[in-house]
């Protein structure tokens, strides 16, 4: 006698669990009207204080619900925002600012001079933890001359001011509003002077904004913003196929190929101002110049571009992106393997008798890290340099560097918003400050002369011939120009920025 | 039966706070010695070195550890849990918060797992000896060795993106507002007599769930059944059959009472390992859990948010293996007897 139980019993039974009359209606795709659209975006913002941290991925975010003092435009020029115009007085101590008066916040509060004042002045006094207080340290005092005018007073030359009032965390918040509510309140119903306001968020999950009606500038096409959060770049792809968002960014570059394929989707490979380097020490294995010019001449940076990007990284030869003013069009650094030997061999290096140095990498940080790290190694190699590959956490880059403790060469991705060269070789190389793995004396005096040179076209100057030092002194091996990629419904049009910005306001359907 | 089950659960609470203090500890020296700088993390790029080591002393981070340990543990025993790095904002809040959504999902999806489970476990006791016996344990084996965020691609790629019958982000359509309330999505959407919203929340929660629990409930029919195989072997079954009892009856009311009871001890382990595999799976649903807000903290060396979240994870298990010994306590007389 045995056990039986009635197959169709039980098949009855599993269909009912399985099934379940939850799969009964078909998902219906979320349709978009002409007036809303839905974007998948891989990271939620830190918080609704736009004060509060400089997160990149957080600013195309915060720019629809804030308005910050001056704008960029597509070409990353600096251009009048809620300032209409400035001055920089010539010895770099001071900002004239007038703004605009016909600008409201959300809340229908006038924005005026006090607001400027507060938020780059007042605010940074607060024990408030904000990163702004470090971007705006040298403001000693901001005068009020009028309800919109208003002078930044430094306490040592700012020549880099009017980019910083278009960059991170430089948003207006409400004075009165701000006073009267507390950080913590306006963190949960934020106020700006944005083209959209606020309706619904959800942490690590969704972002719903309206268009504010009466926003004193251009009047966004859409009515409704939705940002879904969906970190995994697998996800992203999946979601924008099945038409549950209308656009995404950040996936992977041989999906971008792909979904190209798809008849209602275009798919973007777009170079960005965002550089791919190689940080280097002056010390251990790359204490010898020859052996950090050589491995710069071993890297073949095209064939990285074409194995990894889709040959859409432009190889660079300075850590500065072309079409910005730090860039040198006409200057090469050679991608020549028998240069390579031929400088090692000076140093008594060779294949039979390689030169031995540390490399590390993050896997994942940015797209192909891991990939372009294996490559190089490939390619050091076959001129004379062996290396063991590390991966390393891009948290832990900085703890590395403070105790010294980073490989001779780590590949890092640096993105500056600003397009100004301060922000690439002045941050990127200045031993001062966390970043630079290569910690040189002469380079940081360099630096520390271009960040208080007022007059503009001598700085940038400065940053070009720093920026050609650099690279020849073996100090910096700059490789790539960085992409971002983004898929989208081919009706679905956006405007866009140099510096990868995606910016819901310039978005219209058809 | 009470009696029983009291003394049980004091000796468990006892236990559960010593082993929250030795996981505390752990999770504190592990991360403090980790080649992380929280100072250099939680100031902006601009900051110079002089400004992180400032920041360093400000958060305790150049006293001996020992001493920042026991500084952290009396502020977490006043209910302090500091506040994050990235977020800026208080821990207890953030985690709170999150806490919900997790359990939510990890309930619903023990729930999928029970069911498959144990009609896993029949399907393979009813098919023992026959021809399909392989192929069906084959089937099992197979889905033993799949894991769950590769059960999650495949149920985006097939129900999301092929068939578009589910949504695969969030935990509700754009259209919807969460409701105010516990944080239980499906409990604040009843409460609040939106059954939209209820309808929502189920099917965004349908792919997530099935990916978890599809992936834990090979192990609980395989148990169920060697257990049903073991109970089929005792005297009380022969003895029911020569009562004349119906195969359906002995199953129903002898054989699986007895057998249910090591599965139900291994589904209290079961939800300690499920409960950690949300973690992966809210990432790749986009599903606002405890398990999104950890890997975050982890990618911004959110020290003070890992902790409290790992305590979190370590209190939820030990809940609910208090609970599963407590019940089966209840489900079996011999122990509450002794």
């Amino acid at each position: 006698m045995t056990f039986e139980i009635e197959r169709r019993t039980l098949l009855q039974m599993l269909g009912l669990g399985v099934g379940g009359g939850v799969l009964g209606d078909s998902f219906a795709a979320f349709a978009q009207a002409t007036d809303a659209v839905t974007i998948g975006w891989p990271s939620d913002v830190p918080g609704w204080d736009p004060n509060l941290r400089f997160t990149p991925d957080a600013q195309p975010i915060f720019k629809l619900v804030f308005d910050q003092p001056l704008d960029q435009n597509p070409k990353l020029e600096l251009v009048p925002k809620l300032v209409a115009k400035w001055d920089m007085a010539k010895d770099g101590l001071s900002l004239a600012v007038e703004l605009r008066d016909d600008v409201t916040f959300h809340n229908g509060d006038k924005m005026t001079a006090e607001d400027f004042r507060y938020t780059f002045f007042e605010r940074l006094q607060s024990p408030l933890k904000l990163d702004i207080k470090n971007s705006w340290r040298k403001v000693s005092d901001i005068e009020i001359h009028s309800p919109t005018k208003a002078v930044m007073k430094f306490s040592s030359p700012a020549p880099t001011a009017p980019q910083w009032l278009a960059f991170l965390g430089s948003y207006v918040v409400p004075k009165k509003y701000m006073e009267q509510v507390g950080a913590e309140k306006f963190g949960d119903k934020p106020v700006g002077t944005g083209p959209y306001k606020l309706i619904d968020y959800q942490l690590n999950s969704r972002i719903v904004l309206e268009r504010n009606d009466t926003y004193w500038g251009p009047k966004p096409k859409l009515k409704r913003v939705t940002f879904e959060i969906i970190k995994d770049p697998s996800a992203r792809v999946a979601a924008i196929q099945s038409g549950q968002v209308d656009l995404v960014i950040n996936v992977p570059v041989r999906e971008v190929a792909r979904l190209r394929l798809e008849p209602t989707l275009a798919g973007e490979i777009n170079p960005i101002t965002r550089v791919i380097l190689l940080q280097c020490r002056n010390d251990q294995g790359f204490t010898d110049q020859n052996i950090r010019l050589a491995a710069h001449h071993a890297i073949d940076k095209a064939a990285l571009s074409k194995a990894f990007y889709a040959g859409a990284a432009v190889p660079l030869s300075v850590p500065v992106t072309p079409g910005t003013p730090g860039y040198l069009p006409n200057f090469t650094f050679a991608y020549d393997p028998a240069l390579a030997r031929t400088i090692l061999a000076k140093s008594g290096y060779g294949p039979d008798k390689p030169a031995k140095i540390s490399f590390a990498s993050t896997n994942g940080h940015f797209p192909s890290d891991y990939d372009i790290a294996r490559a190089i190694v490939q390619m050091w190699k076959k001129v004379g340099i062996e290396t063991d590959l590390q991966t390393l956490e891009y948290s832990k880059y900085f703890e590395l560097n403070r105790g010294a403790k980073l490989p001779d060469a780590t590949l890092y991705s640096w993105d500056n918003g600003t397009a100004d060269p301060e922000i690439f070789a002045g941050y990127l190389l200045n031993p001062k400050m966390p970043f630079s793995a290569f910690k040189d004396a002469a380079i940081g005096d360099k630096i520390a002369n271009l960040f208080s040179m007022t007059d503009y076209s001598e700085r940038i100057d400065g940053y070009r011939d720093l920026a050609k030092f650099a690279v020849e002194f073996g100090a910096t091996i700059p490789l790539l120009q960085s992409v971002q990629t983004l898929a989208r419904k081919k009706a679905l049009a956006y405007e866009k920025f140099g510096n990868g910005w995606v910016l819901a306001n310039t978005m219209r359907w058809g | 039966m009470i009696a029983t089950v009291f003394p049980l659960v004091g000796r468990r609470l006892l236990a559960s706070v010593l082993i929250l203090l030795i996981v505390s500890a752990l999770l504190f020296f592990v991360l403090h010695v980790l080649p992380v700088d929280p100072a250099a993390m939680s100031l902006p790029p601009s900051a110079t070195i002089a400004e992180i080591e400032a920041m360093r002393r400000e958060m305790g981070l150049d006293l001996p550890l020992p001493r920042q340990y026991l500084i952290w543990l009396s502020q977490v025993l006043q209910g302090d849990f500091g506040s994050s790095i990235h977020f800026r904002r208080d821990v207890l809040g953030l985690v709170g918060s999150a806490l919900p959504a997790t359990i939510e999902l990890a309930l619903l999806s023990m729930i999928v797992a029970t069911v498959l489970g144990i009609f896993g476990g029949l399907m393979l006791f009813h098919v023992r000896g026959s021809r399909m016996e392989p192929i069906v344990d084959f089937g099992s084996i197979l889905l033993l060795s799949i894991p769950e965020f590769l059960w999650s691609l495949f149920f985006i790629l097939i129900f999301g993106v092929a068939l578009q019958w589910l949504p695969f982000t969030g935990r509700l359509d754009p259209d919807l507002r969460l409701p105010q309330g516990t944080g239980f999505l499906l409990v604040d959407a009843l409460v609040a007599g939106r059954f939209d919203i209820f309808w929502s929340a189920m099917r965004h929660m349908v792919l997530p769930c099935f990916a978890l629990g599809i992936a834990f409930s090979p192990t609980i029919m395989r148990v169920l059944r060697s257990s049903l195989l073991d109970v089929y072997q005792e005297d009380y079954i022969h003895l029911a059959r020569l009562r004349g009892l119906s195969e359906w009856r002995i199953l129903r009311r002898h054989a699986l009472k007895n057998a249910i009871l090591p599965t139900l001890s291994l589904m209290g382990v079961q939800f300690g390992f499920l409960f950690g595999g949300t973690l992966l799976v809210e990432v790749i649903f986009s599903y606002p859990g405890l398990g999104n807000l950890m890997v975050d903290a982890v990618r911004n060396a959110d020290l003070p948010i890992i902790q409290a979240v790992g305590l979190a994870y370590c209190a939820v298990v030990l809940v609910i293996n208090t609970v599963v010994d407590s019940l089966y306590l209840v489900l079996n007389p011999k122990l509450r007897i002794r």
